[in-house]
C-alpha cells in the first residue's frame, strides 16, 4: 500500500513536470509597490492569462527589499523576465549587461510605440540603446495640506522661488505652529535645487557641483533650523523613512511634530490623501527652487525592462506591449504608475480617473510640461551612497551639530570620493 | 582463467568490506549526522569561505567579483569614520547592556527562588519579554512608546511631568532606549540563573547560619562564588549576542540620530544591501568575527581569576 502510494506520488509529480513543460509560455514578473498597485497589477496579469494563456510568477516587494532581492537574483543569473525598474538603479543594470535592448523590437513593431512620444522613449535611452520602457510619467511635487493654509488665510501659487518659499515656511510656522519638511531624506531634492542653480549633481558619473553650490543647499536647512520652522532629525528618528502612512504631513498629533507639506512624486498624492486624517484636504504645487523652470522636469516614474537572459524574449515583449497599449489593462490600473505614456490609452481612461488623479494629471500637463527643462540622466553607480551622505549631513545640521559651510565641504569631499571609485 | 579467478576472488572481498563498514557503529553515526554535516558545510562553511574571498574583492553583487587585494581592509582601517563610530556604539551598547541585564536577571532570579503559589506564574511572566523581545513587533512597539507623542511621554504628562523629549531622536538618549529594551529581555539569563541557584546545596546555607552568617554574607560568600560559572557562561553568550545586535537598531532607529545607534551589523547591512558593496561588507564581517574571537578569548583568560571551579 505504501509502495503504491509512493509510485502514484512519483507519477503525479512527473505528470506535473511534463505538463508545466508542455504548457503555454510562462513569465516571471517583478515589481515594487503598494497594496493598490499589487492588486491592480495582479488583475491585469489574470486578464492577460485569460486572453493568451501566458502564465505568471510574480515577485512584489517594497522598494528597498525589491533591490536586495533583484541583486541577489542577478547574482544567481535568475533575474525575472520582466522587471519594474527605476532611474536610481537602471544604469547599473545596463552597465552590467543585465537588460535587453528594446530597440529591435520597437523597430519590428513587436513593441508598438506609435502612440508614445519620442521624449518618453528617450527617458529609457542610455548607453546606445533603450533598456527600459517608461510605463508612466510623473514629476516632483510639493504636496501640501490645503486645509491648514485655508484656515490660516494663506494662499500659495505654483513655481515659487526659494526665497518666497522660505518666507512662507516662516509665516506658516508663526501663524499655525506647523513646521516644514524641507525634503528631509528626499534624495532627489538635492539635484532639483542644483538644477535651479544651473548645475547638475552628477555629470558623467562624477560630482557636478562645487562646495559653494552645496553650501547653498545646506544653508536652507541651517536657516530653517535657526528660524525654528524646520522639522528636524528628532522627529524623523521615530518615523519609518519613506513610508507614506508615516509621513509627517499626515502622521502625528501636534503641529510641532508635523509638516504642512511633503516633497514627493506627483502620483503619491493619491496614497497620501488616503493616509491623511479625515477632513484634511491635500493639494500639490511645484517644489521651491532658485529657478523652478530650470529645476522642473517630467520624469519617468518607473520603467519596465526585460532581462537579457530571458528564455522568452518574444513573450516578454508581447506582454510589455499589452501592458502599455491595452486600454482594458489600463482601465484597471488607472494611472497608478504615473500618467499612461500612450496618448490613446491616456484619452481612453481619462473619464475613469478619480478627481484626485485628474488633479495630478492636470498638474503635470499644465504646470510642469510648459515650465520644465530636460530630464536628468539616470543615476550613476554610487548615487545611493551619495544621497545617504547628504541625508546624514542634513540631519546633523538640524541638530545644530555642523555648520552649512562645513557640511558642504564634507559632502563634496565624500561624494567625490564615492563617485571616483 | 587465472585472471577471472582473481576477479572472482576480489568481488566477495569488496562486498564483504562494504558490509563490514556498514555494520560499524561509527558508520551509523556518520550517516545519522549527515543531515547536520551537509547543512553545516553548505550553509555555513561554504558561505563563510565565499565571504572570505569576497572580502578581498570589489563585488557589487550585479557584476562578478573582481580581485582587489587588501583594498577593502586598508580603507576600513584608514579612511572609514563610520567604521570607528559603529564599533564605538556597539562596544558601548554591549559593555553596558550585558552587565546590566545580567545583574537584573540575577536579582529577579533571587526573588523568584522563594517558593510561593504564584512563583510559576511570575517566572513565566518575566520570561515572556525574552520570547517576544527579539521580534519585529516589540521593536515597533518600542518605537511608538518612546516617540515624541508616544505612550511614555503621555504617561509622564498625565503624572504632571511636562515632557516632549524625543527619546529616540535625541543623540544622548536614543542608545539608552535600545539598552533598556535589551535589559528588559533578561528572561533567558534569569532561567539559567534560577536553575543553578537551585543546585546550590542547602547544607552550605545551614552551616553558614549556624556559624552566624547574615543574609548578605551568605550571598557574597556562598551564592555568588558558586554562581560564577553560570555568570561566566551568560556573560560570554550575551556579549557575543550584544556585538551582533541588529534588529533593534535596524527597526527602531536605523542608526539615527546622527549615527548614535549605528550598530556594527547595521552598518555592515547598509554597505552590503543599501550601497551594494558586498566585498566591503564581507571585510567588515570578518573583522567583527576576529573582534568577537579576541574578546571571547580575553574573557576566558580572565576566567581563572574570578570563576570558581569545583575541585580547584
Amino acid at each position: 500500500m505504501k509502495k503504491l502510494s509512493l509510485v502514484l506520488a512519483l507519477a503525479l509529480t512527473l505528470c506535473m513536470l511534463c505538463s508545466s513543460a508542455l504548457a503555454e509560455t510562462h513569465l516571471n514578473v517583478a515589481w515594487w509597490g503598494n497594496q493598490t498597485r499589487n492588486e491592480r497589477t495582479q488583475q491585469v496579469l489574470d486578464l492577460y492569462t485569460q486572453e493568451t494563456g501566458t502564465t505568471f510568477d510574480v515577485t512584489m516587494n517594497s522598494f528597498g527589499d525589491y533591490w536586495t532581492t533583484m541583486a541577489t537574483a542577478s547574482a544567481g543569473g535568475q533575474l525575472p523576465d520582466v522587471m519594474q525598474h527605476s532611474t536610481a538603479y537602471i544604469q547599473q543594470y545596463v552597465d552590467n549587461g543585465l537588460l535587453l535592448d528594446l530597440t529591435p523590437y520597437m523597430e519590428s513593431g513587436a513593441l508598438d510605440v506609435s502612440n508614445i512620444g519620442e521624449s518618453v522613449i528617450d527617458l529609457g535611452r542610455m548607453s546606445g540603446g533603450v533598456y527600459g520602457l517608461c510605463v508612466g510619467t510623473n514629476s516632483m511635487a510639493c504636496l501640501y495640506n490645503k486645509t491648514i493654509l485655508d484656515n490660516a488665510g494663506i494662499e500659495i501659487h505654483d513655481l515659487m522661488t526659494m526665497d518666497e518659499f522660505m518666507a512662507l515656511c516662516k509665516e506658516i510656522y508663526e501663524k499655525t505652529g506647523y513646521k516644514t519638511d524641507l525634503g528631509f531624506g528626499t534624495e532627489s531634492y538635492l539635484n532639483y535645487v542644483m538644477r535651479g542653480l544651473g548645475k547638475s549633481l552628477f555629470a558623467d558619473g562624477q560630482l557636478g557641483i562645487t562646495v559653494e553650490d552645496a553650501e547653498y543647499f545646506f544653508g536652507l536647512y541651517e536657516q530653517g533650523t535657526k528660524e525654528g520652522w524646520l522639522l528636524g532629525g528628532d522627529v524623523f528618528a521615530s518615523l519609518v523613512a519613506g513610508s507614506v502612512e508615516q509621513n509627517p504631513m499626515v502622521y502625528g498629533s501636534s503641529p510641532d511634530t508635523m509638516s504642512w507639506c511633503a516633497f514627493n512624486w506627483s502620483n503619491q498624492l493619491v496614497a497620501m490623501q488616503a493616509a491623511a486624517p479625515e477632513g484634511v484636504e491635500l493639494a500639490l504645487t511645484t517644489q521651491p527652487s532658485p529657478d523652478p523652470v530650470k529645476s522642473g522636469f517630467v520624469a519617468c516614474s518607473m520603467y519596465f525592462s526585460v532581462s537579457a537572459k530571458t528564455a522568452e524574449p518574444d513573450a516578454s515583449i508581447a506582454f510589455l506591449n499589452y501592458f502599455v497599449n491595452s486600454v482594458e489593462a489600463n482601465k484597471i490600473m488607472l494611472g497608478e504608475r504615473g500618467i499612461p505614456v500612450s496618448s490613446v490609452v491616456g484619452d481612453a481612461i481619462a473619464g475613469d480617473l478619480d478627481p484626485l488623479t485628474q488633479q495630478v494629471v492636470a498638474f503635470v500637463n499644465n504646470v510642469i510640461v510648459p515650465n520644465s527643462s530636460a530630464t536628468p540622466a539616470a543615476d550613476p553607480d554610487g548615487a545611493s551612497e551619495v544621497y545617504a551622505t547628504c541625508r546624514e549631513l542634513v540631519e546633523q545640521i538640524s541638530y545644530g551639530a555642523i555648520s552649512a559651510a562645513d557640511a558642504a565641504q564634507q559632502f563634496v569631499e565624500t561624494a567625490s570620493e564615492i563617485l571616483a571609485r | 582463467m587465472a585472471q577471472s579467478n582473481a576477479v572472482g576472488m576480489r568481488r566477495p572481498g569488496w562486498a564483504q568490506r562494504l558490509k563490514e563498514w556498514l555494520c560499524r557503529e561509527s558508520t551509523a553515526g556518520v550517516i545519522c549526522s549527515l543531515p547536520f554535516i551537509i547543512g553545516f558545510v553548505l550553509f555555513l562553511i561554504v558561505p563563510m569561505l565565499l565571504s572570505a574571498y569576497y572580502s578581498f574583492c570589489d563585488y557589487n553583487i550585479l557584476a562578478p567579483a573582481e580581485w582587489a587585494g587588501f583594498k577593502n581592509y586598508v580603507k576600513i582601517f584608514t579612511a572609514d569614520a563610520k567604521f570607528v563610530k559603529s564599533l564605538g556604539v556597539t562596544f558601548f551598547y554591549a559593555l553596558i547592556s550585558v552587565p546590566l541585564r545580567l545583574t537584573f536577571a540575577l536579582i529577579v532570579a533571587l526573588i523568584l527562588l522563594k517558593n510561593t503559589k504564584m512563583t510559576g506564574i511570575y517566572r513565566a511572566a518575566y520570561y515572556l519579554p525574552s520570547i517576544i523581545g527579539g521580534s519585529v513587533a516589540v521593536a515597533i512597539l518600542w518605537k511608538r512608546m518612546f516617540a515624541i507623542d508616544g505612550t511614555f511621554n503621555t504617561v509622564l504628562n498625565m503624572l504632571g511631568i511636562q515632557s516632549n523629549i524625543a527619546w529616540l531622536g535625541n543623540v544622548s538618549t536614543a542608545i539608552w532606549m535600545l539598552i533598556l529594551l535589551s535589559v528588559w529581555q533578561f528572561g533567558s539569563s534569569m532561567l539559567i540563573f534560577l536553575s543553578s541557584l537551585k543546585q546550590i546545596p542547602q547544607t552550605l546555607y545551614e552551616a553558614a547560619r549556624v556559624d552566624g552568617a547574615r543574609g548578605y554574607q551568605q550571598f557574597f560568600r556562598i551564592t555568588l562564588p558558586l554562581l560564577t560559572p553560570t555568570i561566566f557562561f551568560n556573560l560570554v553568550m550575551q556579549m557575543i549576542n550584544g556585538f551582533l545586535a541588529f534588529s533593534q537598531s535596524y527597526i527602531i532607529t536605523q542608526g539615527k540620530p546622527m549615527n548614535s545607534t549605528l550598530f556594527y551589523v547595521v552598518y555592515m547591512y547598509q554597505q552590503g544591501f543599501e550601497y551594494f558593496k558586498a566585498g566591503y561588507a564581507s571585510a567588515l564581517a570578518w573583522i567583527m568575527l576576529l573582534i568577537i574571537g579576541a574578546f571571547t578569548g580575553l574573557l576566558f583568560l580572565t576566567k581563572r581569576f574570578w570563576v570558581y571551579e569545583e575541585g580547584n
